[in-house]
């Protein structure tokens, strides 16, 4: 526009417009070449360090090596919890991967048939792009192997070798250390320690249960990184060992457990259900947690089948359940041990004296016993373990009073020994029925009796009888249980920094001495004998009527279907001179106490007293000897002969086993 | 001038006066630039000389024997042949249409035997040479004419919309374009320039919306919003940026580029060959290519700058704007600077289509330096 028209009349002149334009289009040219230089020069010199940043990250991938995870053991270093080799095999997505085909060809290696095939092809289908899908685990070194070599020509296949959880004790501990698992959509969580990446590792497994899922972020450790060079569709070109990451392996957690003490326990059981409980009373470390029947850990590892599931599920004993923390149960006859406290508390007479003719006429309805005791006072009422004076008994104290004396000792309360699920219970009181009954909030006088027998309104759960007992045996500490010795070599805190118990030791006294005559003269007085010389076990028994308990008898003792049949209790702590170990066993419908608890009691405390040095010498105490014979073992020039002097004492004693001692640890029960 | 043989009558028509007067420093420029397309096609192998190095050296051996021979050809000659091609071309082009071999679903080939016929290859010889003949029996001024124009017009527009049917959009582009700096170098008027060049912007976005298969939309919306896609269609110009950024002043050494290497880089031996180029040998080694690019486009320019027939100028330059083009759009592709289109950096990229038409176009460029001083009648050619 700017430029006037020219018009052409020679030749000459359209060569001129030709060179004046060819100018300009080489000038174009030239700027254009000029602008690449300059985008060249702003990537190439400006940016550059930004592109060299992406560049890398295209060339080096960081693949996750899932950590060692930490090992679980028991109070002696007994593994309850490790690691072993696990060769995988994985098939990921990719283009040219023709998934049916090379399961098809994989199938020559392991078994997959056909159904399984089809339905890996879905879960790869599902899975996103190269992101491997475990086809099979635990082949062996030769199957690893045949299929390790052939992978360069099976895209998308790898074998691995990774590490899978192992319990070595199957299913002892399945309850405490729990299990782990596969990690399911639900686990990974948008932050937090859930949301890293690891998760998504198909070697990955979380802790589901107990003691794996509590302390799974200690356990689990830091991941590791495999530094791998990979070519545009993130296949793996070659290693780069430098430049890895080593994993950090999870804590090692230490339990309090003593695996000697719950094997006994899980063998005691046998089919059994129900569960047992073991606290040193000094310190308040559980030795012993077992929930019978239990099931083997290692099979939620690999996953379980929806038959096997159900069939673990729907079995009437419930194994999948901890009986130890998440049933609770009325007490039953044990509860009178709290009753007792309370009414010497109340200043209640214990010389006080009430007749049993196994039943008596009150409030309108008759109170039954087991049978016609006679003149009871309060010690020999607790042995025999007459519902007839506790009724009355509990009449003279009231709810409230045996209430607060019941949470002194640690029922209806939890526990944070650091696995979860436990139940409170309930400790019935007039607060309670106010709150919890909108329609009769009022405390009727006629279900005092029954708490006074441990029945009603009371439920408990193994583990806070075994505190409450705990407590008794200890008399000065409100003792906690402690599950966790130790994570990672940290000591946790001890259960008996918790405070004092606050009671008056006459009254704990006067119960302990009423618990020994349990053993010696009272219900259990055949059955929870030791065998091991002087060191007795004092308890007390319990039968509770768990099944329509209307105040009478229901099914009792070991007749009628057991799931109507009474649960059996006993709670014990021995030595009962100088209480160290203090336990609560449950039979879930067992029967009597007597019959059914106390006999597994003695068999689980015998293990616990026998491994216990002190104990030990105490039982296998030398005879006394005249001290002629030490004089001629001096002059025998023996310098560390025993030395056995008469009222030696027993820890300074030499052990010399006594056969008798020996095989009684080992002892089947009756 | 000084007096000298060559003015002598007939002594220019000499084959042994011929050779000299090609222009021998603009075939060594030509040359580093195949020698450096080797060198990449023998590292992008990972040091091989096969698949690729070895046929691109040798092909392009055999094309810079074509290329001399070629120089050596009468004006008059290519003259005389300019309508034939462009007809044979316009024929191929419908064949290939109809029986054409398909790739990548576009239909670009014709196999005749064992030979691959690229019409469109042919098409950018023939329309060049067309136009410079159309417009060499013209006078100055009916260049300018719009009714005049319908010819030129028709000559440019029946092979692009052929070559877009196939469909090719990055040939049919470098036609056009080759077309109208043709007509623009032949005096088209300033105001029908502008009116074509703003035409042009106001008709790219409908076309862009409705004219264009979804693969070739996607590409240039890509190419506006790069990022948007990293792992889908804006991967190769990421990948591509990403690769020249990494390569620094000096590169990461011959052989060393992981972007190339790794296969990070779509079409590493054709399209992309100059940021693999870039990552190796970094901003030294690309502006060393760059500025032998420009020497061949600045020679070729001058060739057709000196020729003393109208015919000769714009088929020179004709040839000149294509091979500038090629570069260009390639670069700005490589550079993330224009949609991914499918048009290789002549003689760097592995291709011997592409190499043999950039070859015989200067064949055609040195023929017009040989025969600057030849004249040639206007209307009908006359064969030697």
């Amino acid at each position: 526009m700017a430029e006037p028209a020219i018009f052409f009349e020679e030749v000459n002149e359209r060569q001129g417009v030709f060179h004046r334009r060819a100018f300009l289009l080489g000038g174009f040219a030239g700027a254009g070449l000029l602008a690449l230089g300059g985008r060249l020069a702003h990537l190439q010199l400006i940016e550059t360090q930004r592109y060299e940043k992406l560049s890398a990250s295209n060339q080096f991938n960081f693949k996750l090596a899932p950590p060692p995870r930490g090992l679980i053991v028991d109070r002696n270093g007994v593994v309850l919890a490790s690691n072993r080799p696990n060769f995988r095999l994985m098939v990921a997505r990719d283009k040219n991967v023709d998934v049916p085909d090379t399961l098809k060809v994989l199938s020559s290696f392991v078994p997959l048939d056909d159904k399984r095939q089809s339905r890996l092809v879905k879960e790869i289908a599902a899975a996103p792009k190269r992101s491997p899908v475990e086809v099979a685990e635990d082949m062996s070194w030769e199957q690893f192997s045949a299929i390790n070599l052939r992978t360069p020509e099976m895209p998308g296949v790898s074998a691995e070798m990774g590490e899978v959880r192992v319990y070595p004790q199957g299913g002892a501990f399945a309850h405490v250390v729990g299990y782990v698992a596969k990690v399911n959509k639900d686990d990974i969580t948008e932050d937090g320690p859930n949301s890293e990446p690891i998760m998504l590792n198909p070697g990955f497994r979380i802790g589901k249960q107990g003691v794996e899922k509590a302390f799974d972020l200690q356990l689990r450790g830091k991941p590791g990184a495999r530094k791998v060079e990979v070519d545009a569709n993130g296949r793996e070109v070659r290693a780069d060992p430098d430049g890895d990451i080593p994993a950090t392996p999870g804590a090692e957690i230490k339990l309090t457990l003593d695996a000697d003490i719950q094997m006994r326990a899980v063998e005691v059981f046998g089919d059994e259900s129900g569960a047992a409980v073991v606290m040193d009373c000094r310190s308040g470390d559980i030795l012993c947690m077992y929930s019978g029947p239990s099931f083997d850990a290692n099979r939620f590892v690999r996953g379980l089948t929806g038959a096997e599931y159900r069939q673990l599920a729907l079995y009437e004993r419930k194994p999948l359940f901890n009986k130890a923390l998440t049933a609770t149960y009325p007490p039953g006859s044990t509860f009178k041990t709290m009753v007792a406290m309370a009414a010497l508390e109340a200043g209640y007479d214990p010389k006080t004296v009430h007749v049993c003719s196994k039943s008596w006429a009150w409030g309108g309805r008759v109170w039954h016993c087991d049978e016609a005791h006679g003149a009871q006072d309060l010690h020999t009422a607790i042995a025999t373990s007459c519902d007839i004076y506790f009724y009355q008994c509990a009449l003279f104290v009231g709810p409230d009073r045996i209430a607060n004396m019941a949470r002194r000792f640690g029922l209806g309360q939890t526990f944070d020994i650091g696995i979860p699920g436990q139940k409170k219970g309930l400790v019935p009181d007039t607060a309670y029925k106010k709150r919890a009954f909108k329609n009769d909030p009022v405390w009727h006088p006629g279900e005092t009796p029954s708490m006074g027998i441990g029945q009603g309104y009371t439920h408990q759960n193994p583990l806070q009888l075994c505190v409450m007992v705990s407590r008794l045996a200890n008399g000065e500490k409100s003792l906690h249980p402690r599950l966790v010795e130790s994570i990672g070599g940290v000591e946790q805190p001890r259960g008996s920094g918790f405070g004092d118990l606050p009671v008056n030791p006459d009254h704990i006294h006067f119960v302990r001495e009423a618990m020994k005559a349990v053993t010696t003269i009272g219900t259990a007085a055949a059955v929870a004998d030791l065998g091991l010389g002087d060191i007795k076990m004092a308890g007390k028994t319990g039968t509770a009527q768990g099944f329509n308990y209307n105040g009478g008898h229901g099914v009792h003792g070991t007749n009628g279907e057991w799931r109507m049949r009474d649960h059996a209790w006993f709670v014990a702590y021995a030595p009962h001179d100088a209480p160290r170990y203090a336990m609560s066993v449950l039979v879930e419908h067992g029967g009597f106490g007597a019959g059914a608890a106390a006999p597994r009691a003695r068999e689980i405390m015998r293990v616990a007293l026998l491994k216990d040095p002190e104990i030990r010498a105490r039982i296998e105490k030398p005879l006394p000897m005249p001290k002629i014979a030490e004089d001629a073992q001096l002059g025998g020039g023996v310098p560390d002969a025993p030395t056995a002097l008469p009222g030696a004492p027993a820890d300074t004693a030499p052990t010399t086993p006594q056969p008798s001692a020996a095989d009684d640890a080992s002892g089947a029960p009756p | 001038m000084t007096v000298s043989a060559l003015t002598r009558p007939g002594e220019r028509d000499r084959l042994i006066v011929k050779f000299g007067e090609i222009d021998w420093i603009f075939c060594l420029a030509l040359t580093l630039i195949a020698v450096a397309g080797t060198v990449m096609q023998f590292s992008i192998a990972g040091s091989s000389w096969t698949p690729w190095a070895a046929p691109h050296l040798i092909r392009y051996v055999a094309f810079f024997g074509i290329m001399v021979v070629l120089s050596l050809i009468n004006l008059r000659v290519w003259f005389a042949i300019a309508y034939p091609l462009y007809a044979v071309g316009c024929v191929l082009l419908v064949l290939v249409d109809v029986v054409g071999h398909h790739a990548l679903g576009a239909q670009r080939w014709l196999q005749v035997g064992p030979i691959t016929i690229q019409p469109s290859e042919i098409m950018k010889i023939g329309l060049v040479l067309s136009l410079a003949r159309f417009y060499h029996g013209m006078p100055g001024n009916r260049a300018q004419l719009s009714w005049w124009l319908l010819i030129p017009g028709a000559l440019i527009m029946i092979p692009v919309a052929l070559v877009m049917k196939q469909p090719d959009l990055g040939t049919a582009l470098l036609i056009m374009m080759t077309g109208g700096a043709i007509m623009v170098l032949a005096g088209l008027s300033w105001r029908l320039i502008l009116i074509g060049a703003v035409g042009a912007v106001a008709v790219v976005p409908p076309a862009i919306m409705f004219g264009l298969h979804d693969y070739q939309r996607k590409r240039i919306l890509t190419f506006l919003d790069p990022e948007g896609d990293p792992s889908g269609s804006g991967y190769h110009i990421l990948q591509s940026k990403i690769a020249l950024g990494s390569g620094g002043l000096l590169g990461k050494g011959y052989g060393l580029g992981s972007q190339s290497q790794l296969n990070f880089l779509p079409e590493k031996q054709t399209d992309f060959i100059f940021a693999t180029l870039a990552e190796e040998f970094g901003f030294v080694g690309c502006i060393s290519v760059l500025a032998l690019y420009a020497v061949v486009i600045f020679m070729a320019l001058r060739t057709a700058y000196l020729s003393h027939s109208h015919f000769g100028r714009l088929a020179a330059a004709g040839v000149t704007v294509t091979f500038a083009l090629y570069v260009l759009i390639n670069g700005s592709m490589v550079m993330g600077l224009a949609p991914v289109v499918g048009v290789p950096m002549p003689l760097l990229s592995y291709g011997g289509t592409v190499m043999l038409t950039v070859m015989v176009g200067f064949g055609l460029v040195n023929a017009v330096r040989v025969h600057r001083y030849s004249e040639i009648t206007s209307g009908k050619g006359t064969l030697l």
